[in-house]
């Protein structure tokens, strides 16, 4: 969104339209230009540590995971409207050296 | 009979000469609007209706069709433009909500309701103090409901962008006349308020939306402004950069909403508006000696639309 700056001065974000005048900046998807977004979501897993050694116990190797694009007009998730949802699931392989 | 026709003949040149008479001077000077239920009848486009339906329904379910009152938060930021800025500024002229003037609300209504610019300042109070008591909490359900019918009754209609803001180069296309209406083609207009249609040069044009759907500050003001940035994005940001579609075209032809024209109220508006795609990848990374199960999400996404989304 074009964060408005209030009264065209300082580094203060304006809220209502009366006191918006410029933009600081705007972290919305321009036009026809790529964007991307990387997100890391740990398995859920145990650490500890055996002989001086560190151990992970992997607790689930399957993951399903939603991926929503919410548009937030209000700026919040009971207003907002889905426009893309993708569900994939992901797993991890068993053994290994 | 000879007399009879040169009778004839005389009486039909005023009508021609009014037909032909090019619109080089703003629309008669009318008095101006002292009440909404005024500026409302002077802005009346309910007749449109008889001849243009469909067109007129799908208008009615736009969020043009409900410019001052919107949801109900349209009405209250107009209550807090004036109580939490106009009020509080020191040189604004605005110590009660009685003191607002036309000048002080363009700041909000340069865009919800152009046509104030033809009412007098009580129009403008009249708006104001019912936004305002609309929003207190001691105003019952019936009367919000009469202050939400109050308000719906001006709006951004059929007048407004067939008419008032039909031509933005008056100088070169000439001055919006009050019984005529523009479109995409001349003729005789089937209306007895307005006999004339006239084909307006940016009617399909992106320039028309923009007059309100905002560059920035409204630097016009006693106090500059922004509501929208929209159409600064779409010059810099889409057109700029070799975009070639226009408002309509995506807003209008190709969403079918007609003059239904949403935008993120459409689902399939925004569904459509942005590529998304997705990769995932399950893997092991190894933080020094410890294993650390975790799913990488990439995720591309494209604006297709001629602006930046969330627009401003």
């Amino acid at each position: 969104m074009p964060i408005p700056q209030q009264l065209g001065r300082g580094d203060k974000m304006g809220r209502g339209p009366y006191e918006k005048s410029g933009i600081i900046r705007d972290n919305g998807l321009p036009p026809n230009k790529p964007v991307f977004e990387n997100f890391e979501i740990p398995f859920p897993a145990e650490f500890s540590k055996k002989d001086g050694k560190d151990v992970t116990n992997i607790l689930d190797y399957d993951m399903t995971v939603d991926i929503e694009l919410i548009y937030e007009p209000f700026g919040d998730k009971d207003t907002g409207i889905t426009w893309h949802k993708v569900t994939r699931k992901v797993s991890i392989e068993k053994g290994g050296v | 009979m000879r007399v009879v026709k040169s009778l004839a003949v005389f009486a039909m040149l005023p009508l021609l000469l009014l037909l032909s008479a090019p619109s080089q001077a703003p629309a008669v000077e009318e008095r101006k609007a002292k009440s909404i239920e005024e500026l409302a009848k002077r802005y009346d486009s309910s007749g449109c209706k008889q001849c243009h339906e469909a067109i007129y329904n799908e208008w009615e379910q736009s969020l043009h069709a409900r410019s001052i009152f919107g949801t109900g938060r349209t009405a209250l930021t107009v209550a807090t433009t004036v109580k939490v800025g106009l009020m509080s500024w020191k040189y604004s002229g605005v110590k009660k909500p009685e003191d607002v003037k036309v000048k002080h609300v363009m700041v909000c209504f340069k865009c919800h309701l152009p046509q104030i610019a033809e009412a007098t300042d009580d129009v403008a109070k009249e708006i104001v103090l019912n936004s305002i008591r609309y929003g207190d909490k001691d105003a019952s359900a019936g009367e919000k409901d009469k202050i939400e019918k109050h308000l719906s009754k001006v709006s951004i209609n059929c007048l407004v962008c067939h008419q008032r803001n039909a031509i933005t180069h008056k100088w070169v296309d000439g001055f919006p006349q009050q019984n005529e209406v523009y479109g995409s083609k001349e003729g005789v207009h089937a209306d007895a308020a307005h006999p004339l249609i006239k084909k307006s040069p940016i009617m399909g044009e992106s320039i028309l939306c923009g007059q309100c759907h905002g560059l920035g500050p409204n630097f016009e003001l006693e106090n500059p402004s922004q509501c929208g940035t929209l159409y600064g994005s779409y010059l810099w940001a889409y057109r700029a950069e070799g975009g070639q579609e226009s408002c309509q075209e995506c807003h209008m032809r190709k969403s079918k909403l007609g003059h239904n024209m949403q935008s993120y109220n459409d689902i399939n508006m925004g569904k459509t508006a942005v590529d998304f795609r997705v990769e995932t990848l399950g893997y092991i990374w190894r933080d020094k000696a410890k294993m650390i199960p975790q799913t990488l999400v990439k995720i591309e996404m494209i604006n297709r639309a001629g602006h930046a989304i969330p627009d401003g």
